[in-house]
């Protein structure tokens, strides 16, 4: 080991406490980053799973450009390009099986989604090799019957002669088990197939089919008859299996971002930690760092040692960031997991770790550790030889300087523009940049705002007060810098605060708007497309016709495709559906938007999507259809709750038969006449919906309540999470002030010899603390405020509306924290000026 | 050739009316194998001629030459490349890194310049046995007397061999007894270890251990004495020069 190591290593050592609470707080940024970085692929990869079909080993597969499907006729036009040997059509989808009849995995859960493939008996087997591992393949002429692949037959313990029941479009079909098969290598999904046509009955689409696959007849150029049998289609079609929608990449990036912008924070906050510590060694040591320059230590070395100490400090904390990123990854994914099986029926998979994730992590810890201390480090080199032998004089690079001030002015102008910018990840980079900038604000600041907070204090602790007052303003450049550790401390949890409330209320109209009904019909995936099956019309027909339903609505859903991404086009009955539900407007008039869905190619884009494309209502959009090219009007913006984090539009039911081909409805809301009683009403939809498995019915109050908990929970974590950010800034606080201390070692030892009792030097202490607290308490709420409010404009540029709340609660708990702060940071430098040793203290010359 | 010369050697601390001459036209030369003592009233320049000489500050004007090297010809990195191999320090307080052995604190120039670990520590091993503490290795700063730390201190200085050891008052935070055992410990160095030493001290009984005393006034050198051995007579002679000044 390197001498330079092993003194890097003992000066660590020799202030263990200090060195792990440092150390932590870099370990916590990394967690939050590495973690949450690692789980967002699990995430991603449970949607595909859905998604995905697997992955084949035909010479062609052509699917609909939209993901939506297309009529078989399609199948003869490829069937007539020269070259093509073979051919088959299938209809593919995810399908939510109903929890009640799922049956029931090891580890006790139930099964969530399968993905069903109508295939044609007689000429799937021609262009894929199926295989039975027990039972039978599909043969011509057979009816309600499955295959199951073989992953999902040892998973679910199913085999030849069982009975599975899936929801249907004219509620529930019980199909028969005939073969497993086995599956193809690499094959993820739980996968069954059944007859093609039985298939179109049970997803409501007749005649239609979403996937062609054909071999090629050998010695013909497969490229050349893959792009002829495109060409012959026409518009519409793709080559390649149905892959994941870009419109939930857009989901997941924005929380991928959110975490991110915490995870940023949280380290920026552990930078400054760095930084303020090894102010602190420097300052500590300039005596060491003199004598090992007098000896002959070169500059190089000097930077080298503290260099070497914060590297330590990152590497080790970047260590444990990773490892409690592991452990917070599976456990958010253990808290997370049954959550999601239940609200969207999908199993979510261990967390991924991609190269990429490990770079980030470790890159920002490191990289941040490595910045933090590179400013302490060239001070410490610029400490001569002489300083080991002179006089403590104070730190004169911390008198307040007005070309620093302007700077940090600059760049809190900067970070505003980046908060306006309207960009999540540059309003989080602005967001660091405004801190930074406030900091180096600060020291001009001061002397005003001890002012103020001075009179008060010498209220409380009289003569002593004044001292501590004096001290302050006597080396404001170091107050600020002490002071500012709290102050990004609080800022960012009032931000947050600020934030979450903001979140949370936005969130409580949506469910209060968009899900306003008293009765609904919910599919089991929150995620409309997510696999649930439709009904067909005598659902809704049946719900109407209960007496005391005043009113019925329904919701289809396709998937279209407008420019490059993929939208979920939501069809509803622009006449009944405002009345009984509704959606939250940002921008054009909603009667007028309703009015014109009814009359032609019009539809309402949500935020997230006008966001993305930014749309403004009156714009003409081209959305991809299976017919062919459809131009619509944008009539309005708008968004309801469960769609809120997906790009969608909403256009007539009329308009998505024509163009889409989706008829069923996947969600019904209706509402009770004002004098029918409610239990008869109940209990004749439970009837009903007895014969929907595919459907939950539940009340509306029921519902809303459901929701509200469930995120009222996600935010009492998310504060959680904030209260331990705060924690790092207690120990800068509790640094700074050690160094305050430290510095006038001298002082304190005159105090005393004069006469001041430890008592007295004591309360001097704890008053410079509280004041010190008080100032960035100030500053942290104010900064905090401010952030708060310009990241709730940032998330709203992003499509998600929602309005400003004060955080009454956040400002008294910030308030009460840096209070309580003040006085635990300096119990222990107080206890150590009062216990200086009198003839030490005036020797430390 | 003399191992420590100085022209002129001129210190001023400060600008305009906050000025203060600390040092003013210093001639001083030291010759291989001497122990030279300087001596003179607080605040008269002692520890100022002693840091220009180590090359831990830059003069003024005028110049320091170190075995005819000019200091004021080299950069920082090669001064400290020379206090590193040339020159030893011993110094009142703060003399030891404290959270190293006193082994490694001793190894620590040999270190700095290069020097493989363990040859380092052989020798810090042995000049810590010549000082009279092959004992005490492993010990840490705070577990030693001052005595000790400054017995530590010069084991550290002689060890990358250097021609000059410098020392500001090095008995100045010690009783008598333990005052006496450095200055012996001192005086061997020159005598035994033929390394030349230039030591400021108050203490009269100290600098009557030295070969020749200095006496400066105000940053001026104002008498100068050869002793010439036998200590009880130099130090009364040292004392009345001192009551002189
Ligand atoms: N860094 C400095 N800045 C300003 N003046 C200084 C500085 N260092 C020393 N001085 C002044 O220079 C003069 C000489 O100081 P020096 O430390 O050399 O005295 P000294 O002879 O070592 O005194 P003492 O016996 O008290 O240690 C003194 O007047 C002192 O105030
Ligand atoms: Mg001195």
């Amino acid at each position: 080991m390197s001498y330079y190591m092993r003194l890097a290593l003992r000066y660590l050592w020799g202030r263990k406490l200090r060195t792990i609470l440092t150390t932590l707080a870099i370990a916590f940024g990394t967690m939050l980053i590495f973690g949450m970085n690692g789980l967002v692929p699990a995430v991603e990869a449970a949607y595909r799973q859905q998604l995905m079909q697997a992955a084949s080993q035909v010479d062609l597969t052509i699917t609909g450009e939209t993901r939506s499907s297309f009529p078989e006729t399609a199948l003869d036009v490829v069937r007539g390009t020269p070259g093509v040997a073979y051919v088959s059509g299938s209809l593919v989808r995810p399908v939510v099986v109903a929890p009640a009849d799922a049956p029931v995995l090891p580890d006790g859960s139930r099964l969530g989604t399968i993905v069903l493939s109508g295939i044609d008996p007689e000429t799937a087997p021609q262009v894929r090799r199926f295989r039975a591992v027990s039972g039978r393949l599909l043969q011509p002429g057979d009816g309600e019957v499955l295959l199951v692949s073989e992953s999902l037959a040892r998973k679910a313990s199913l085999e030849p002669g069982d009975r599975l029941r899936l929801p249907s479009a004219a509620g529930v079909a019980t199909f028969e088990i005939v073969g497993v098969i086995a599956g193809e290598p690499g094959a993820i999904s739980d996968e069954v197939y059944t007859p093609l046509p039985v298939a179109q009955a049970l997803l409501n689409q007749a005649g239609r089919i979403n996937t062609i696959e054909a071999l090629v007849a050998p010695g013909s150029d497969v490229q050349a008859v893959r792009e002829a049998a495109l060409a012959r289609l026409g518009s519409g079609f793709k080559l390649g299996e149905n892959q994941v929608g870009s419109e939930l990449q857009a989901a997941v990036e924005m929380g991928e971002v959110a975490f991110n912008l915490f995870g940023v924070l949280t380290l920026a906050m552990g930078g400054f930690i760095i930084f303020n510590t090894f102010r602190t060694v420097v300052v500590e040591r300039r005596r060491d760092i003199g004598m090992l320059r007098a000896v002959g230590a070169s500059r190089r070395a000097v930077i080298g040692l503290i260099l070497t100490e914060s590297l330590l400090q990152g590497v080790i904390g970047t260590a444990a960031g990773l490892c409690g990123g592991y452990f917070l990854a599976l456990g958010m994914g253990a808290i997370v997991g049954p959550i999601w099986s239940q609200a969207l029926r999908l199993s979510l998979g261990g967390p991924v770790f991609k190269p990429a994730t490990y770079v980030l992590a470790i890159g920002l810890g490191i990289g941040v550790t490595l910045v933090a201390g590179l400013w302490p480090a060239v001070s410490a080199g610029r400490v001569t030889p002489l300083e080991a032998l002179r006089p403590a004089e104070g730190e004169a690079s911390w008198k307040p300087a007005r070309r620093r001030a302007a700077f940090g002015l600059a760049l809190v102008v900067v970070a505003v523009l980046g908060l306006a910018s309207g960009n999540l990840n540059l309003a989080s980079l602005g967001a660091v940049l405004f801190l930074a900038g406030l900091v180096l604000v600060g020291p001009v600041l001061v002397r005003p705002i001890a002012g103020v907070f001075g009179r008060l204090l010498e209220l409380v602790l009289a003569q002593e007060g004044r001292i501590a007052q004096g001290n302050l303003a006597r080396q404001p450049g170091r107050a600020a810098i002490t002071a500012s550790a709290m102050t990004i401390g609080l800022a960012i949890l009032v931000a947050l605060g600020g934030m979450t409330t903001s979140l949370e209320s936005g969130l409580f109209r949506y469910i209060d708007q968009s899900l306003g009904a008293d009765y609904l019909l919910m599919p089991h995936s929150m995620v409309l497309g997510g696999g649930n099956v439709g009904a067909g019309p005598e659902l809704a027909e049946a719900v109407r016709s209960v007496p005391g339903i005043a009113e019925v609505t329904t919701v289809r859903l396709a998937m279209g495709r407008i420019g490059d991404t993929d939208v979920q086009t939501i069809g509803i009955d622009p006449e009944s559906y405002p009345r009984v539900a509704g959606l939250e407007f940002s921008a054009g008039d909603p009667e007028e938007a309703f009015a014109a869905l009814a009359e032609g190619r019009a539809l309402i884009a949500n935020g997230i999507f006008s966001a993305q494309s930014r749309l403004q209502v009156g714009q003409e959009l081209t959305l991809q259809t299976p017919e062919g090219p459809k131009t619509y009007r944008v009539a309005g913006i708008g968004m309801d709750f469960l769609n809120a984090k997906l790009a969608t539009v909403y256009v007539s039911q009329e308009n998505l038969a024509r163009d889409l081909h989706e008829t069923s409805d996947i969600l019904l809301m209706a509402d009770r006449a004002a004098d029918a009683d409610p239990a008869e009403v109940r209990a004749q939809l439970e009837r009903i919906a007895a014969q929907y498995p595919a459907f939950s019915l539940l009340s509306g109050d029921e519902m809303r309540e459901e929701y509200k908990q469930m995120y009222g929970m996600a935010m009492r974590l998310l504060h959680l999470l904030m209260v331990t950010l705060a924690v790092p800034s207690l120990i800068a606080l509790m640094n700074t002030l050690g160094i305050n201390v430290l510095e006038r070692t001298r002082e304190i030892g005159v105090l005393r010899a004069v006469g001041s009792t430890r008592r007295q030097v004591q309360r001097m202490i704890v008053g410079e603390s509280l004041l010190l607290s008080a100032l960035g308490t100030a500053f942290g709420l104010l900064g905090g405020l401010w952030l708060g409010y310009v990241l709730v404009g940032a998330l709203n540029a992003t499509g998600f509306k929602m309005s400003y709340f004060f955080p009454y609660g956040g400002i008294v708990l910030a308030v009460a924290v840096g209070l309580v702060f003040g006085v635990i940071a300096a119990l222990l430098p107080a206890r150590r000026a009062a216990r200086l040793d009198l003839l030490a203290a005036l020797r430390y010359e | 050739m003399a191992i420590v010369e100085t022209k002129e050697l001129t210190k001023v601390y400060g600008r305009g009316d906050a000025a203060v001459t600390a040092l003013r036209k210093v001639d001083l030369r030291v010759e291989p194998g001497e122990f030279v003592a300087v001596m003179g009233p607080s605040g008269c320049g002692k520890s100022t001629l002693l840091h220009l000489v180590g090359g831990l500050d830059r003069p003024t004007s005028g110049r320091v030459a170190l075995n005819g090297q000019e200091l004021s010809e080299l950069s920082d990195d090669a001064l400290t490349r020379l206090r590193r191999r040339e020159i030893g320090f011993v110094f009142q307080f703060y003399n030891l890194i404290p959270v190293l052995k006193a082994a490694e604190n001793v190894a620590l120039p040999l270190v700095l310049d290069g020097v493989s670990p363990r040859k380092a520590q052989s020798q810090a091993q042995l000049w810590l046995e010549r000082v009279g503490l092959s004992d005490r290795t492993d010990h840490r700063p705070d577990e030693l007397s001052g005595g000790q730390q400054q017995r530590v201190a010069i084991a550290r200085a002689l060890a990358s061999e250097p021609a000059l050891i410098l020392a500001d008052e090095p008995t100045g935070n010690l009783d008598s007894r333990a005052g006496d055992e450095i200055a012996t410990l001192l005086r061997r160095v020159v005598d035994e270890w033929k390394r030349t030493v230039l030591m400021v001290t108050h203490d009269p009984r100290i600098a009557a251990y030295a070969d020749r005393i200095i006496f400066l006034k105000d940053g001026t050198v104002v008498d100068e004495a050869h002793l010439a051995g036998g200590n009880d007579g130099a130090e009364k002679l040292v004392r009345q020069r001192m009551e002189d000044l």
